[in-house]
Parts: C-alpha cells; structure tokens; sequence
C-alpha cells in the first residue's frame, strides 16, 4: 500500500478500544470518525480526536468510509456489524468475534452475502517474536510438536470489575472470552489446527466478585463488582487430531505471577515463547524468545538459544494489515472470520460443558 | 345524577365510571346493590353505567355479579408496550426470577405511584400481592422508595404531599428522608418485612448514562425461603447483574432493532 493514502475509518464503539483505535490511526496519518450510543465515550472520543462526531452508527455507515472498525462491548459486535457490511463497508471486529457461537455465525453468513471483507482483531499473530517462533516451526526446527504448555495469567487482572467486561450477557463469558481467546488463537495458529478432539475444560470464580478484591493496577475501572456474573479462570487440556495435546491456564486473577507463556514441546527441540502483559500498559507486553536443544557432540549438552529481534508493537502491524487490505480489496491470510470462528467455537464448548455441570 | 361537566376541568360521569371499575377491581367481583353503597350512587344508575361498560367489555357479568372484563387489557397491553423499559427490561426480570427462584418484578414511577409493568415468578406461586399493573404508593415499598430516592427534592416534597393527603397513615416523613439516603448511598433498598409480614424485598433502580430514572426492579421472597446471607449479599449481586445489562442494553438499543 501506498503509505501517503489517506482512508477515512469509521470506529463504532468508543470506548478504551476504539480509542486506542483511533489513536493507532491518527498517528499513521488516516482520518478517523465515530461513533457511540454511549455519551461518555463520545465525549472522551471527543476530547482526544478532532473527528466528526455522530450518535448513531447508522449516521456513520451512511458516509462514504473506506473502512470500519467494530470496538462496541462484545454483544453489539454483531449488530453493528452486520449492518455496517450490509451498507457495503468493509470491517475490522476487535475480538473476540461476537459475545456468543450463534451471533459469530450469523456475522459470518452477512459477510458471505455481501461479500465485504471482515477481519477480527487478534493481535498476537502480529508480534515478531510470534512469526519467527512460527517460522521455526514450520521449518520443522522442533520435530513433532508433541505438547504444548501455555498459560496466560494475571495475578490480579480483572477488567473493569462491574463493568460489562464482567456481564455474561453483554460480554458473552469472562476471562475465557477476554484473554483465554489469544491463547486458542496462537495455539491453532502454531500447530496450524482447525479444531481440538478432545477437550476437558474447567471454569471457576473465585476471586472478581470479592468485595475484598485487593490488587496493584486495575484493568480498566473498578465499579465495585456491581455487575458480576463470570468466570474469573479457566483450566483446559486439548487434544487435537493430529495427536499434539495442549495445557491451557487461563486466569484474570490467581494467586501466583503474572504470566502469558508458550511452552512448546517438540521431539527435537522446545521453545519457550514470554509474551507476558507489562504491568500498567494493556498493550504492552514482554517479548523474549528461547529454545531449547539437547545434543551429544563433544560430550553430551544442553543448547539455549536465545532470539534477539526487534519488539514491535502487534496493533500497529495489525492495522497496517487491516488498512492494506480495505485499499486493495484483498483478504489477508491473517485475522480471517474462518480462525476467529475456529477459536469460538472452542469458547463456545467449553462454556457449554461447563453449563451443563452447573446444571 | 350530573351527566356534565362538573367543574370545568373533569367530567363527573367519567369519574363515576372509573369509580364503579375501581371498585370491581378491588373487590374482584361485587352485585349491584353491594356496588351502588360501595360508590354512592342509585341502584339504576349503577346498572346504566354496567351495562354500558358491559357493552364495550370492560365489565363481564355472571349470574348477576360483576367482575373486569378483558377490555383493560387491551389498552394496558398498549400502554405497557410503549414503555421501552419493559421491553429493555423484560428478559432481564424473566432471568432474575430463574436465577433467584423468586419473583421479580420491573416498575416504573407514574403520578406518586409504583407501576408494575412487568413480573415473572420461579414458582408458579407468585410472593405477594403484586401484579402487572399494580399500584402501590412509593414509601410503601422497597420498589417506591427507590423511586422516590431517585427523584429531586421538590418532585420528592410534592409527592410525599399528595400521598399524605390520601393515606390514613401517612409515612414518618423524617424516617423517610434518612431511609432515601441510605438507598441513595447503597444503590440497594431493603425490606425486611417492613411493608408485608413474611415477605423480604431488594430493590434497585434503573438509570440511564445521564441518570435519568427509568424504573426499579425488585425480587421478593418469602422470609422464611431465604437467610440472611441471601438477603443481604447474594439478592443484591443477582439484582446488580440485571440492572447493569438492562441499563447497558438501554445505551445501545437503537443498535439492536
């Protein structure tokens, strides 16, 4: 893409990620527009950006837009969506899809239809540390890739408690569908799967809808627990068809260090990739790369490589990303409807499962 | 009997009809003769007026007593889909009932009174005297006084003024004032068998962005069916849960009709 073009995007949802949004924009130099039914957002959105301001998305879906970015809480995902690809815009939906299975699908059905490009916001496919993990992989560096540890855990990291990060109906689930997604999305991006055959998933509560809930920095604001009705941590074990099973720790609060990890553990050779979130920054995370080797010349040792590369910040490549692919017209290979279904879908199960124990 | 206007500002045999209706309500079904003491008028006027409301449905009879016919509803089912709290608020109550297994109830404030526009029950039972459409003066619940908490000083004053002039018993006004600010404090109004023997009530309100009050939602239980425990500390989350979706589902409905 020409860097000098200038798009016009519309941001539906203008909240904390419809500004980080629009701030990504606004400094690679596009014009950015909003919209929110919320009038705190909007006047937020307002004090940060010189854009034209409208109430209702359907203002925004009537101007000539060359794309639109969905940040709306989880369960308008699929309304403004839908209606916005139904106006002939191309779309870019912040994870995850949608709040529950069935309102991912019918996304997917509109996107068919209209055949407008729809890309979902995974960002961690995007940092280079992923890709040269993912190259080495595909190399066949590893050998068979037998199993994979993963953990993505906050000691204390629940979003907004009480707000609707923290509802079942608007948000469509808690930690899982938050942060446990990026963990399906990089597992299935890595071992290059579609879906798990077996699954043993549990969901529990323990600690968000304490009145004592003690913590450092709060991820986005803390409205007492007012609205609480999710699980708090999730801990799955995957088998997928090709033989390769996974561990999956997922916990917005737990009591032991903050990690976001990716064991990796091959016949030939293992890896250790550290993506951990950096305490105060929500975008920010720790990028370090190592493998693991054992090997016999000379006298039997251990091999630790360490990758020194670049940090890069995933949002910015992501929405490069997404801006090539409005101005060209081409789908990306990465952010597909097809991998974010992939990935609710596994939510989805697991939710179902756990549903049907309570039950 | 005046057939006109009786003060230049409302018309008396209008006033009559609504007498007449107000009484069957109450009553649930009542002859003439017991009806004609009841408001005051000639046995052969009330027979006039029932055979008029009779004519349109809005009085059923059966072997010479009379009950409310289901023309109300009709108008009632209009009136309540206007409001879009219900519609808004709907599903959440029907959720609350199932979580809580107890009844819950949406209400909205209309002219000093509670309205309730919409109720579910876990039971098949219902716990206490409400119903959709009920009425019930705002300090005389936990559904009210968080009406009432929610409004400002003067509209509060004018309808504490009304309400004393119609109640037997009117509330302690300064008790009052310190229960509202509790309310307003905690979010949450407690009854605890205050208004009705044996039965505990949370309330809480429902507010838009610009905290302009849209309703209460409230679950009632039977004392005997829920510890303390439930009553202060679970009741209060589930109610919280509800009250946030619908007032998030309230920002964003335009999106999704």
């Amino acid at each position: 893409m020409d860097p000098t073009t200038e798009l016009d995007i519309g941001i539906v949802g203008l909240g904390t990620h419809g500004q980080h949004r629009a701030r990504l924009l606004d400094n690679a130099g596009q014009r950015v527009f909003g919209a929110d039914a919320s009038r705190d957002a909007r006047n937020q959105f307002d004090r940060q950006f010189d854009a034209l301001q409208v109430t209702d998305p359907a203002g925004l879906f009537e101007m000539e837009l060359d794309g639109i970015i969905i940040a709306t809480p989880n369960k308008f995902h699929a309304p403004a969506a839908i209606e916005a690809m139904e106006r002939g815009h191309d779309v870019f939906i912040e994870k995850p899809l949608a709040h529950t299975l069935e309102a991912a699908r019918t996304i997917q059905r509109v996107a068919a239809s209209t055949g407008q490009l729809c890309l979902v916001g995974y960002q961690s496919r995007f940092l280079n540390v992923c890709k040269i993990l993912k190259q080495y992989i595909d190399e066949g560096f590893f050998g068979e890739i037998r199993h994979v540890e993963t953990s993505y855990r906050r000691r204390r990291g629940v979003p907004g408690r009480g707000s609707w990060y923290t509802a079942k109906e608007i948000a469509g689930g808690g930690a899982l569908i938050d942060i446990g997604i990026h963990v399906f999305d990089l597992l299935l991006y890595f071992l290059e799967e579609t879906d798990v055959s077996e699954m043993m998933a549990t969901t529990r509560c323990d600690f968000g809808s304490r009145e004592s809930y003690a913590y450092l920095d709060m991820w986005g604001e803390d409205d007492d627990a007012n609205m609480f009705d999710v699980e708090d941590s999730v801990s799955a074990f995957l088998s997928f068809s090709g033989g390769t099973t996974a561990a999956v720790e997922v916990a917005w609060a737990t009591n032991a260090e903050s990690a976001h990890q990716y064991h990796i553990h091959g016949t030939e050779a293992g890896a250790l990739l550290d993506i951990t979130d950096v305490l105060n920054a929500s975008t920010d995370v720790h990028q370090s790369l190592t493998f693991y080797e054992a090997r016999t010349g000379g006298a039997h040792h251990y091999l630790d490589s360490t990758v020194t590369t670049r940090p890069n910040d995933p949002y910015v490549a992501q929405m490069e990303t997404f801006l090539e692919a409005v101005a060209t017209g081409n789908e990306p290979s990465i952010n597909t409807l097809e991998q974010a279904l992939a990935i609710q879908r596994l939510v989805h199960r697991i939710y179902a499962d756990n549903d049907e124990l309570i039950e | 009997m005046d057939e006109g206007v009786s003060d230049g500002k409302t018309i008396k045999s209008v006033e009559n009809a609504i007498a007449i209706m107000e009484v069957i309500a109450q009553t649930d079904e009542i002859g003439v003769t017991a009806l004609s003491d009841r408001v005051d008028l000639s046995k052969g006027t009330v027979h006039h007026y029932l055979t008029t409301l009779s004519n349109h449905d809005f009085v059923e009879q059966s072997a010479g007593r009379y009950r409310l016919g289901l023309r109300s509803l009709t108008y009632g089912g209009i009136a309540r889909e206007r409001e879009w709290v219900y519609r808004v608020g709907k599903d959440g109550i029907d959720r609350l009932a199932t979580y809580t297994e107890q009844t819950a109830r949406l209400a909205v404030e209309r002219g000093g009174y509670a309205v309730t526009v919409y109720q579910s029950t876990a039971d098949s039972e219902p716990v206490g005297d409400t119903h959709l459409g009920s009425r019930e003066p705002l300090y005389a619940s936990a559904t009210g006084k968080v009406l009432l908490s929610a409004m400002d000083g003067d509209e509060r004053t004018r309808v504490l003024d009304r309400a004393d002039r119609a109640a037997s018993t009117p509330p302690d006004r300064a008790q009052l004032t310190d229960e509202l600010a509790d309310i307003r404090r905690r979010g949450i109004a407690f009854d605890d068998e205050d208004n009705n023997d044996g039965i505990r009530c949370v309330a809480t309100g429902l507010a838009t962005e610009a905290d302009q009050l849209l309703g209460a939602i409230a679950v009632s239980a039977r004392a005997e069916s829920i510890d303390d425990d439930t009553f202060y500390e679970t009741l209060p989350q589930e109610i919280r849960n509800v009250a946030g979706v619908i007032e998030i589902n309230t920002t964003y409905r335009g999106w999704m009709d």
